[in-house]
């Protein structure tokens, strides 16, 4: 079995805890197979964390710079970062329970949704994968603007699309929806411009939200100066411990150093 | 003329069946193994960038 498969099984024996997000969730899409490190949504409480802890013990896992799989610093945004071996593979293995860009209206729907389907296996459904994935790398819209082609629903197509030839199209059939949909995505009026002006707005479109995603990358690590420089001794204080004990360790170390909130 | 973003390659993925993906899933990994040393420090995901250096100044606290 696949090892981002097996490993959400294991989360998610019993109730669902993990929810796969990110390169994987686009792999189970069948839209591309581009990343290989694993992306989880997890549900923010202490079962859970506790849980995915003991999941990840048993695969020999070890903590990566980051924050602890904690719920008070899940719900800042933070985000906490493991590895292990499997044979050849080096499998990493990284969770939010805040990701950005999700509301926590968002995020509440995610949750009924996953908490009321029969899989074991859940990942993000297309819309909010693609929200995700407005990230500071390029590849990312690429993935977006092919998302946006398997999306059904209009509006999403509209809020999403990164082709200035399909938005226009699209507005030709809802042109009503242009208007409703330009306070949200201010792209959007500039379809009747044409293509060329539609093409330039779109680029400047990614890069706003780029920088947009830089800076709240910025704004963790500044967040996270000091404990990045207690790491270098923590990593070497849990290097060789057993996982719960390395997480009581990580823990104990995080506290009033890597602030909650950034 | 339709823009395109991704090649035919990934998105014939549509095309396989189950276990075909699962498999091409396995092999994409494995081969990608080859650039471990590179984003050792990297991260794919989350709010952290890379991993930090040792500083000389950091002693046991």
């Amino acid at each position: 079995m696949n090892i981002y498969l097996e490993l959400t099984e294991e989360f998610n024996a019993g109730r669902v805890r993990c929810i796969i997000s990110s390169g994987q969730a686009v792999v189970l899409h069948r839209l591309a197979i581009m990343s290989k490190d694993g992306d989880w949504i997890i549900r923010e409480d202490a079962e859970a964390t506790q849980h995915t802890l003991t999941v990840l013990a048993r695969h020999g896992a070890r903590y990566r710079f980051g924050a602890p799989l904690d719920p008070r610093w899940l719900q800042g945004g933070w985000s906490g970062h493991f590895e292990f071996r499997r044979g050849d593979l080096r499998v990493r293995t990284d969770f939010v329970s805040r990701p950005p860009r999700l509301s926590e209206i968002d995020l509440a729907g995610l949750w009924r949704q996953h908490d009321n389907a029969s899989t074991s296996c859940p990942f993000l459904d297309v819309p909010q994968l693609a929200e995700i994935k407005k990230t500071n790398r390029e590849k990312d819209y690429v993935v977006i603007g092919e998302l946006a082609r398997r999306m059904t629903d209009s509006t999403h197509q509209f809020l999403y699309s990164r082709s200035a030839t399909d938005l226009i199209a699209l507005a030709s059939q809802h042109p009503q929806l242009v208007a409703e949909l330009t306070a949200r995505r201010p792209v959007l009026g500039t379809i009747a411009y044409g293509r060329d002006a539609l093409e330039a707005a779109l680029d400047a479109e990614r890069r706003r939200l780029t920088h947009a995603n830089e800076e709240r990358l910025q704004r963790y690590a500044r967040a996270a100066q000091k404990w990045a420089a207690l790491w270098p001794v923590v990593e070497r204080e849990v290097q060789d411990r057993p996982l719960p004990e390395a997480h009581a360790i990580v823990v104990r170390r995080a506290e009033g150093v890597l602030p909650f909130q950034a | 003329m339709r823009d395109e973003f991704l090649s035919e390659e990934d998105l014939d993925l549509q095309n396989l069946t189950d276990a075909e993906l699962e498999a091409y899933w396995n092999l994409w990994l494995e081969q990608a193994q080859a650039s471990n040393d590179l984003d050792a420090d990297e991260y794919s995901h989350g709010v952290f960038m890379t991993v930090p250096c040792p500083h000389p100044s950091v002693t046991e606290q």
